[in-house]
């Protein structure tokens, strides 16, 4: 994945959103795969957002995403982001249990309920895998529950930028894959209010898939 | 060669002179046209034989429509200037086995009891009549050319008027046996049977009856048209139809009333093969009663416009949708609701064709009813398919929904009387009615749902207020304290809580007034529950500034002072319909990517939040607030350390104060920005905050989006709700849970999702045309098997298999374009009854009334409840041993079995009859 050196054109836009319990590390994620760095954030409040423009696979894209906070509070509030999004990132931390327990319980009923998407993919990703010596969920555990959940499995970690930009890549792949992700993906681009994208952008979706 | 060519042209001309004059160039100027013509069918047969039915099959022959086995190849052929057409019918499996009397024998082989057989007729079979000299002529053609190639086909040919069915026919049956067939209809004579000789032989014996019954449903096409005003209730004469429609509890019957896609049963009993040795013998079973059928077979009778095309001539959901689709395409022409309300009107027909424009008083009876006989309603979700969610419409029991419901049946959306009608309910603080007035919005439904959603919350908050100006008494502590009651009367330990709206800060009125779980709800974790208030922990002298608590949370004690910590009661997290996640998305866009943007709305909750926090716990230090709101940063220090700290004390949790432990490393940051915003935030109680949602302004703004609303932004809305809605409504019928409906139901759900996806260029016209052409087929098999499921209620396997049957026979022309493929196919499947069904079936031949029963007159037995059979089918034959005949030895066929060398086919009552005849004889 290169960034895109203009940032105006693109083919497809995607949204993804960044769910889990607070302090699993999912804005220090995102910016690990944004601008490649890692340092302690303070705590999300409700959202925030991010946009990268990523050349995958020969097509030039822009990724919206969403980095949603962990607290419960704004949980209510949270539902309204997985609207429209095309790839769902659930995240846990590998040294907190209850971190791994509550996607299951909590995090993945959210999704079922408040995705407006059938097709969209969803990522389980063991984030802080650099603390091996204090893991308690095994890969073994979080291989299990994708499999069951039916969604895509990585561990990484933000801090040693281990298998970020993959995780994110991998993602997008998918989303790529999958037909109605991507007329979705050129439809945002229709729609979109800042297009400052040339027209051409439709001659280029239908050449390229 | 050019004489040959001439020779054969004078050979047509004239074909009976024998072309003895001319010179032996070449066999063919010797052969006449007749013997040309004999050895082209020669020809063609020996083709076919040496083919076999299996090559034939790949040579692509035709499987008949009313057989499951039996196919037919053809070939053309000329003789003198008229073109004939030679088919051989023959079954993919020959087992050798004699034909069983079932349902779907070839008329043919019914009649003569043959199994393969070649036909030949002129080629345009109806305008060519052949009289009987010239049939026998064309027969003889045919078997001279059979026996040449040693066939053993039986070879047919149609006599006089088809409708006749009358053939002549012969075969071959080896070296001495030859096969005579004929049949013909006899107008107008009684039938007996005594010219068999009955004493001399032993007669076998068929029969088979086939019965009818009264059609259900005789005058559909008036029905059809009032079912159209009284279903809809707009019958302004007030006329009621004391007829009871078939489908009166079926789920569409509100809208509009189908026609009975099944018109009737016909069943058909089989008495197999019996032996018969007199007349008496003869006589009974001519009388035998259906019940004593080894077989029954029965098969529906489907009115024919199940089978027709989109013509428009079926009412129904579909043809609904379709008018709408029209509408939203004139919709993207219009600029405002004016200039297209005003193409709507009747001037121009093109929306209102077919549609009876209701009088002024209707629209108003429906408006009434649409929103003050409204139940209210909290829980939707009945009844819905699981993807329904996925079409952006609203939930079939909504106000919307039903506008856009009642909108299809008017043919004219009366927008401005709707939009009129809720605005008034604004003004007069009413609640909407079908539409909950709290919980989330859902923003997988449309935007005039979320919307009217939005409109419904806002008035409900606005009539608290009212409430409260009008009753506002107490003071602030007062109502501290009826609060804290209510929380120990209404909440108890439960984890929601009431929310808190008001301005006035009287609080009780909330906490009766809804269930707005998930939103506001207390943030308790790790089985820390809300206490009760009446728990002996309120004893502390900061109690009196304590405001806005929700009761104390378990076990959690405050950092700084010895007080258990409150969890206070917040504001709800302001409600957003999907234009505004979109205003908002919009604007962070339009920040661009600025590192530390963090949204306003949600600093607004957090800064809320803290506020009541700081008001319920007056002591307490922002570290409490994290334990609160984020436990996950709050990191207790290890349990060793805090025995180690504080002694003895371990049995309460309660006593182990203060607490030890610290922030996570982001919350202590240097910097961090929810330890500046709690230093800036002032105590309040979340009744004295600002209001995270102004209900005044956001309802206003809902009305002006609604009374601003350009008409193809409505159209385009109302098309998904409408096919969401009237899928809903069709989906609620039970129909006996028949596989292929399931699925056909799941997969209309799938393209209806995504088709109507894309709701934004003119292109997607013709897809939704499409789409409601796929639904007309759908709602046309579900109101079959819906009529199948109540007429066989207790023959669920019967109404299953005749259902799966159609459904084969239907697939294949459901094609999706707009364009109709006329295929004139019969369905004509049947289906064996089996023995324990036999009751039910019986039960569907009611007893015929007194004016039915003059048929009776003509009767000739085997009645069935009282019922004629419509059609009674008869064979006799008479078998010989042939294997003493030392002609036949030659034969395997014929010296090992018997023969049939008498058979006779009987067909239709006395009046009326169908007599077939083949006969063996040596020559």
């Amino acid at each position: 994945m290169d960034s895109a050196s203009s940032q105006a054109e693109f083919d497809y836009l995607f949204k993804l959103l960044m769910i889990g319990d607070s302090g699993v590390g999912k804005s220090s994620l995102l910016l690990c795969f944004t601008v490649d760095t890692f340092e302690e954030l303070s705590p999300t409040i409700g959202v925030d957002f991010k946009v990268k423009y990523v050349t995958l696979d020969g097509k030039n894209l822009k990724l919206a995403i969403w980095d949603t906070a962990g607290q419960e509070r704004f949980r209510t509030l949270t539902s309204s982001y997985y609207r429209g999004a095309q790839g769902i990132i659930m995240v846990y931390d590998v040294t907190r249990r209850e971190t791994f327990t509550n996607l299951s319980e909590v995090w993945a009923r959210e999704v079922d309920l408040y995705s407006t998407n059938q097709d969209c993919i969803k990522m389980l990703v063991g984030n802080k895998v650099d603390k091996e010596g204090e893991r308690v969920v095994t890969k073994k555990e979080g291989l299990d529950f994708a499999r069951e959940y039916g969604c895509l499995f990585i561990e990484c970690s933000a801090k040693t930028r281990i298998n970020v930009q993959n995780c994110f890549e991998e993602l997008v792949l998918k989303i790529l894959d999958t037909p109605s992700l991507l007329a979705e993906g050129s439809k945002g681009l229709k729609k979109n209010i800042f297009k400052d994208k040339p027209p051409q952008a439709d001659a280029s979706t239908s050449s390229c898939c | 060669m050019a004489s040959s060519s001439n020779s054969k042209a004078d050979a047509d001309v004239d074909d009976e002179v024998p072309e003895e004059a001319l010179e032996h160039f070449d066999d063919f100027t010797l052969a006449s046209s007749w013997e040309r013509f004999i050895s082209e069918i020669e020809a063609v047969c020996r083709l076919w034989m040496a083919d076999g039915p299996k090559n034939l099959l790949e040579k692509g022959a035709v499987l008949l429509v009313c057989s499951s086995n039996l196919y037919k190849v053809k070939s053309e052929m000329k003789y003198a200037l008229k073109s004939y057409c030679m088919e051989y019918y023959f079954e993919s499996t020959s087992d050798g086995k004699a034909i069983e009397w079932n349902s779907n024998l070839h008329d043919l082989q019914l009649c003569f009891g043959v199994k393969e057989f070649l036909v030949i007729a002129p080629q345009s079979a109806s305008g060519v009549v052949l009289d009987a000299p010239e049939a026998s002529k064309l027969l003889s053609a045919v078997a001279i050319a059979l026996s040449n190639c040693s066939s053993l086909w039986p070879a047919f040919v149609p006599v006089h008027d088809p409708s006749r069915k009358a053939y002549i026919g012969i075969q071959n049956m080896g070296t001495v046996f030859t096969r005579r067939f004929e049949a013909d209809k006899i107008g107008s004579q009684a039938y007996s049977t005594s010219d068999l000789s009955l004493h001399l032989f032993k007669v076998q014996f068929a029969m088979r009856l086939t019965y009818r019954t009264v059609p259900y449903d005789d005058d559909d096409d008036i029905k059809g048209i009032d079912a159209e005003l009284t279903n809809s209730r707009e019958n302004p004469s007030g006329e009621t139809s004391n007829r009871t429609q078939w489908d009166d509890d079926c789920s569409w019957s509100e809208w509009y009333s189908a026609e009975d896609p099944v018109r009737g049963f016909e069943l058909i009993a089989i008495l197999s093969d019996k032996m018969v040795e007199s007349s008496m013998e003869m006589a009974e079973l001519e009388n035998a009663s259906p019940h004593e059928a080894e077989k029954w077979l029965i098969s529906p009778s489907f009115s024919p416009n199940l089978l027709e095309g989109s013509k428009g001539s079926r009412i129904g959901f579909s043809s609904q949708l379709h008018l709408l689709v029209d509408a939203l395409e004139m919709s993207f022409e219009a600029q405002f609701m004016e200039d297209f309300v005003s193409v709507e009107n009747p001037g121009s027909d093109n929306l209102n064709s077919s549609m009876v424009i209701p009088p002024p008083t209707v629209i108003d009876r429906v408006m009434k009813e649409l929103f003050h006989e409204g139940e209210q309603l909290t829980e939707f979700s009945d009844g819905e398919h699981k993807t329904s969610r996925y079409i952006k419409g609203a939930p079939l029991e909504s106000l919307f929904a039903q506008f856009c419901l009642h909108s299809l049946w008017f043919g004219n959306c009366h927008i401005r009387e709707y939009v009129r009608e809720v605005r008034w309910c604004w003004e007069e603080s009413q609640s909407l009615p079908r539409m909950p007035a709290n919980g989330l919005l859902d923003l997988s439904t449309c935007l005039i749902n979320q919307k009217l959603h939005m409109l419904a919350i806002c008035i409900e908050k606005k009539r608290q207020l009212n409430e409260d100006f009008q009753d506002c008494i107490g003071s602030e502590d007062h109502t501290d304290y009826s609060t804290e009651e209510e929380s120990v009367a209404g909440d108890e330990t439960s984890n929601k809580q009431k929310p808190i709206e008001n301005f006035s800060g009287k609080v009780d009125s909330f906490s009766i007034s809804d269930d707005s779980h998930s939103s506001g709800r207390i943030i308790a974790r790790d089985g820390r529950k809300p206490e009760d208030a009446s728990l002996p922990t309120d004893k502390k002298p900061s109690e009196c500034t304590r405001r806005g608590s929700a009761g104390s949370i378990d076990s959690m004690m405050l950092l700084k002072s010895y007080q258990s910590m409150h969890a206070p009661y917040t504001q709800e997290a302001p409600l957003m319909t999907e234009d505004m996640h979109e205003e908002r998305l919009q604007a962070v866009e339009a920040f661009g990517d600025s590192f530390d943007f963090s949204a306003q709305l949600e600093k607004d909750i957090l800064t809320s939040d803290m506020s009541a926090f700081k008001a319920a716990n007056p002591d307490a230090v922002f570290e409490d607030f994290i334990r609160w709101h984020s436990p996950g940063d709050w990191e207790e220090d290890d349990l060793k350390d805090s025995v180690s700290s504080s002694g003895i004390n371990t049995g309460k949790p309660k006593d182990n104060w203060p607490p030890q432990g610290h922030l996570s490393k982001r919350m202590s940051e240097q910097g961090n920005l929810w330890r500046k915003i709690w230093d800036s935030v002032p105590a309040l109680p979340a009744s004295e905050q600002k209001p995270l949602l102004d209900p005044n302004r956001e309802g206003e703004k809902v009305l002006h989006y609604l009374e601003t609303l350009r008409p193809h932004q409505l159209l385009e809305q109302m098309v998904c709700t409408a096919f969401r809605a009237a899928a809903d409504t069709l989906n609620q019928t039970s129909y006996g849970e028949m596989e292929q409906m399931v699925t056909k139901m799941d997969q209309l759900y799938l393209t209806m999702a995504s088709g109507l996806k894309p709701l934004q260029d003119s292109e997607t016209i013709a897809d939704l045309r499409r789409l409601s052409v796929v639904f007309e087929h759908v709602e046309k098999l579900l109101t079959l098997a819906a009529s199948l499921h109540r007429k066989l209620l207790r023959a669920p396997r019967l109404s299953k298999e005749i259902f799966s049957d159609f459904y084969s026979f239907y697939i294949p022309r459901m094609g999706t374009g707009l364009k109709e493929d006329v295929v004139n196919k019969e369905f004509d499947k049947k289906l064996e009854v089996r023995n324990h069904e036999r009751g039910v079936v019986s039960s569907m031949f009611s007893p015929p009334t007194a004016n039915q029963s003059w048929r009776k007159v003509l009767s000739m037995g085997n009645l069935l409840n009282g019922h004629e059979p419509i059609l009674r089918e008869i064979i006799f034959s008479l078998c010989d041993k042939v294997n003493g005949n030392h002609y036949a030895a030659r034969d395997p066929n014929a010296s090992q079995t018997e023969m049939q060398t008498y058979r006779m086919y009987i067909c239709g009552t006395s009046n009326d009859l169908r007599v077939a005849l083949s006969v063996v004889s040596c020559d």
